[in-house]
């Protein structure tokens, strides 16, 4: 009796030959596929979230240090602005096209920033253009587009070290008559953004900026950056 | 082209009314727009009379050019600035090539068109602005000048525009040495 009932349990724990169509091998490969497409897909739109809207630098490195003569005459430094972010461009007030769209774009940039990550922020406009742009002009140039933004210029010597060093360009064209102030500036319409730790991070083609909120989340992912 | 057609046979315009009309272009655009009035629906109606409203302008040239004006806007600049910037699409509806030559205001020295230069890569990259002898629309094609690109540049400013203001604005077009008349809204953004 007993082998009797060895010898069934040997014969049931056997492994059943199962279909090929079993319906429990199929759901259980279909639970897998799902999740595993599932976790590819999420993951992907978490990167694409953490990416930047402007072109990153790598490694990080500090920004040169740029000492322009501000409002006032007075000397002002980027690593004055330390602890907030600095987006800062070339460019001349006799520009009548890149440079005020460039500059209306980031006034909405600002604005679209909360009172508190304003405090936070500061748009720096160099003018590459000592000679027409004085000190007072750039000022009131500047603060029209909106009444934080700034204005720094220097000495042509000055002038070229920090375009050099942020491997900017610029060079002054003639006008059609032979007046002496009779020239337009051709120059590299870029702007930079450096962080609170006053490294340069993010670079952005003139064109970028009339993205508003993308500019805005590129801004305040670089504000919760853990400092170094 | 058929703008014109249109014009012609449901205003009943001979070629001689219309060589009068040539000079009166408020009531070559109001001729059309009795036209679109009648043939468009409720839609085209609206879009037409929100482009009026606009102040777009239309000319129907003698020689078959037809361009329309879309969007025109000034830029508001600070006070600073003598200079400033025009931009708008020109629409050529007609098949014959026209150019974009130059305008005038009543505010400023000159007008004259220009093009955005780019030379080099990258950050060393500049961008500039060249003045040209005149801006191509294509036969039923367009042209568009907008921030950042081809423009036509105020200089001279004698008062400056203030945002949410009118001037008045002229455009030359070739061939046939076209004038049109508009006011353009002055603005800080291109309008929506």
């Amino acid at each position: 009796m007993s082998s009797v009932t060895q010898k069934s349990t040997l014969v049931s724990s056997a492994p059943p030959k199962r279909p090929f169509f079993d319906w429990r091998v199929w759901t259980v490969a279909g639970v897998l596929l799902v999740a595993v497409v599932l976790s590819i897909f999420l993951g992907l739109k978490q990167h694409a979230q953490q990416g930047f809207f402007g072109m990153r630098l790598f490694p990080l490195k500090a920004a040169y240090d740029f000492k322009l003569t501000g409002p006032n005459g007075a000397e002002v430094r980027l690593d004055q602005f330390r602890g907030k972010t600095v987006l800062f461009l070339f460019g001349f007030t006799h520009c009548a096209n890149v440079c005020p769209t460039s500059l209306t774009n980031l006034a909405d940039v600002y604005q679209a920033l909360t009172p508190e990550e304003r405090k936070q922020v500061q748009v720096v406009f160099i003018s590459v253009d000592p000679d027409r742009d004085k000190p007072q002009t750039l000022a009131q140039y500047v603060t029209s587009f909106d009444p934080s933004f700034v204005g720094l210029t220097a000495p042509k010597p000055t002038m070229d070290q920090t375009v050099l060093s942020y491997g900017a360009s610029y060079e002054m064209v003639a006008g059609p008559t032979n007046e002496p102030n009779d020239y337009s500036v051709n120059h590299s319409a870029y702007t930079y953004l450096v962080n609170p730790s006053g490294k340069l991070e993010l670079l952005y083609g003139n064109e970028k900026l009339a993205e508003v909120q993308r500019m805005v989340s590129d801004i305040r992912a670089v504000l919760h950056e853990p400092r170094s | 082209m058929e703008a014109e057609f249109l014009l012609r046979s449901s205003c009943g315009c001979t070629k001689g009314i219309e060589k009068n009309l040539l000079f009166d272009s408020e009531l070559r655009a109001l001729c059309v727009f009795v036209v679109k009035f009648s043939r468009l629906s409720a839609i085209g109606y609206l879009l037409f009379s929100l482009a009026l409203v606009l102040g777009a302008p239309v000319l129907l040239a003698d020689d078959q050019v037809a361009v329309t004006v879309q969007r025109p806007w000034m830029r508001a600049v600070p006070d600073v600035m003598d200079t400033t910037a025009v931009y708008m699409v020109l629409v050529n509806t007609s098949s014959t090539p026209a150019e974009l030559v130059g305008g005038s205001t009543s505010i400023a020295d000159s007008v004259a068109p220009m093009i955005t230069t780019k030379q080099g890569e990258g950050t060393k990259q500049t961008l500039g602005m060249q003045s040209v002898d005149s801006l191509k629309i294509p036969a039923h094609g367009t042209l568009i000048l907008e921030p950042d690109g081809n423009h036509l540049m105020v200089m001279g400013l004698k008062e400056h525009p203030k945002e949410g203001t009118q001037v008045d604005f002229t455009i030359k077009l070739e061939p046939g040495n076209h004038e049109i008349h508009f006011k353009i809204p002055v603005s800080r953004r291109p309008l929506k």
